[in-house]
């Protein structure tokens, strides 16, 4: 007897082949896969790349009617499935599974904030490329050259404010970039209110970030994903 | 990769559906429970032998369902990620069913109260059975206080499951030659 069960998303793996890599700075690349007939998910959900017993989640960044499947990836030289991506010929075959997990946007009366670090933007860009505007949105990085996908943020957002944790003190800022970290910023600049709040990126931020939520905006809904 | 974050450490935490709430909360205390019996089924898994592969499945696919069961539990009413969850009904229920009768018909009649516990197998199947009803209580309780989605599917499938539970456990003495110790008032 089986107790029945679908969607066990380990029980759907399928193949895809490696299409197209753009490097978007220094160590982030972007790559496109192709794109099974069947496979269906929400702006802001991840595939997750087997290979030889290791599991690598990544979240995708294209819409879900692009014909391709787009993800960013931050290449980690230590990084066993990274390296991989960063170096796999184009034509490669991979298998994936997905998609996983629950941050997808969700329709609400209270104003969203995005608060990405890195490559945390990407369930960002999926959802901006599905036609979500309007929302505010804070991108932490250490340095200008990590701003990839500016443009489509600055077009969606109501208030897009780069925060570049690492800039020289005296140097010039991008326009609209705030020198210090997502959570200073949002210390010192988010009105009071209730806000849902929506945090990707490393754990660090996600952990600094909740805690102020509840300290600050009380009412908010706070929607996680980690980046490891 | 490490596994802590550290956003739970002055003592509230985020639901599925997003809100923030002490780590009392009844839907927090549900989830718990829930979590638990999955754990206690963890440790029944592992204790089954190796050739009993076709039951571990079972239990197993159980677990899975279970993981569902607590997402239910931990999404507010009228949340839109409602949406994305694996759906519980009839038919989770009478798999169980269909998996008491099963087990049931390769069992001796009952008619008295038996003594929880004999083989380490049955223990654990009884322990997850107390377990469950437990988690059971917690869901009634948190349904009193405010609604819960698929409330009735979720309550059935625990109360099945615990009667479920109850024949594994006699399943389990028995495959190890081990008879039912009656209670004796």
């Amino acid at each position: 007897m089986t107790i029945p069960f679908s969607g066990n998303s380990l029980t759907n793996p399928f193949v895809v082949e490696l299409l197209q890599r753009s490097w978007l700075s220094e160590k982030t690349f972007e790559l496109e896969l192709s794109r099974p007939g069947t496979f269906r998910f929400r702006p802001g959900q991840k595939i997750r790349f087997l290979h030889k017993g290791l599991e690598r989640d990544y979240s995708l960044v294209c819409s879900p009617d692009s014909p391709r499947l787009s993800l960013c990836v931050r290449h980690v030289p230590a990084g066993l499935v990274s390296s991989i991506l960063a170096t796999a010929e184009i034509g490669t075959s991979f298998t994936l599974t997905g998609p996983h997990g629950y941050f997808t946007f969700q329709r609400s009366p209270r104003p969203p904030v995005f608060v990405a670090t890195g490559t945390g933007v990407a369930p960002f860009l999926s959802m901006t490329r599905a036609g979500v505007a309007g929302f505010a949105m804070l991108h932490g990085v250490r340095t200008a050259g990590e701003l990839y996908y500016r443009p489509d943020f600055c077009a969606a957002a109501s208030l897009y404010v780069p925060c570049l944790s690492h800039a020289s003190p005296g140097s010039a800022l991008p326009p609209g970039a705030y020198r210090g970290r997502v959570t200073e910023y949002l210390g010192e600049h988010l009105p009071p209110g209730a806000y849902d709040f929506y945090l990707c990126g490393r754990r660090e931020m996600i952990r600094d970030v909740t805690l102020l939520v509840d300290e600050r905006f009380p009412d908010s809904p706070v929607y996680t994903e980690i980046f490891y | 990769m490490k596994t802590y974050v550290g956003s739970g450490d002055r003592g509230r935490t985020s639901l599925l559906s997003g809100e923030r709430v002490e780590k009392s909360h009844g839907r927090v205390e549900a989830l718990g429970e829930v979590d638990e019996l999955n754990s206690v089924l963890g440790a029944l898994i592992a204790a089954l032998p190796q050739e009993q592969g076709e039951l571990r499945g079972e239990l197993e696919g159980i677990q899975v369902v279970l993981f569902h069961i607590g997402a239910w539990v931990a999404a507010s009413p009228g949340s839109p990620i409602l949406e994305m969850l694996q759906e519980i009904g009839p038919d989770h229920t009478r798999a169980l069913e269909a998996a008491i009768d099963r087990i049931e018909a390769t069992l001796p009649p009952l008619r008295s109260f038996i003594l929880p516990g004999g083989h380490p197998t049955a223990a654990w199947a009884h322990i997850a059975r107390a377990v469950c009803r437990r988690a059971e209580r917690q869901v009634l309780r948190l349904a009193a206080a405010e609604p819960v989605e698929r409330l009735g599917s979720v309550i059935a499938y625990l109360n099945r499951l615990s009667d479920y539970l109850f024949v594994l456990a006699r399943f389990c003495n028995r495959l190890h030659g081990i008879s039912d110790k009656v209670w004796h008032k």
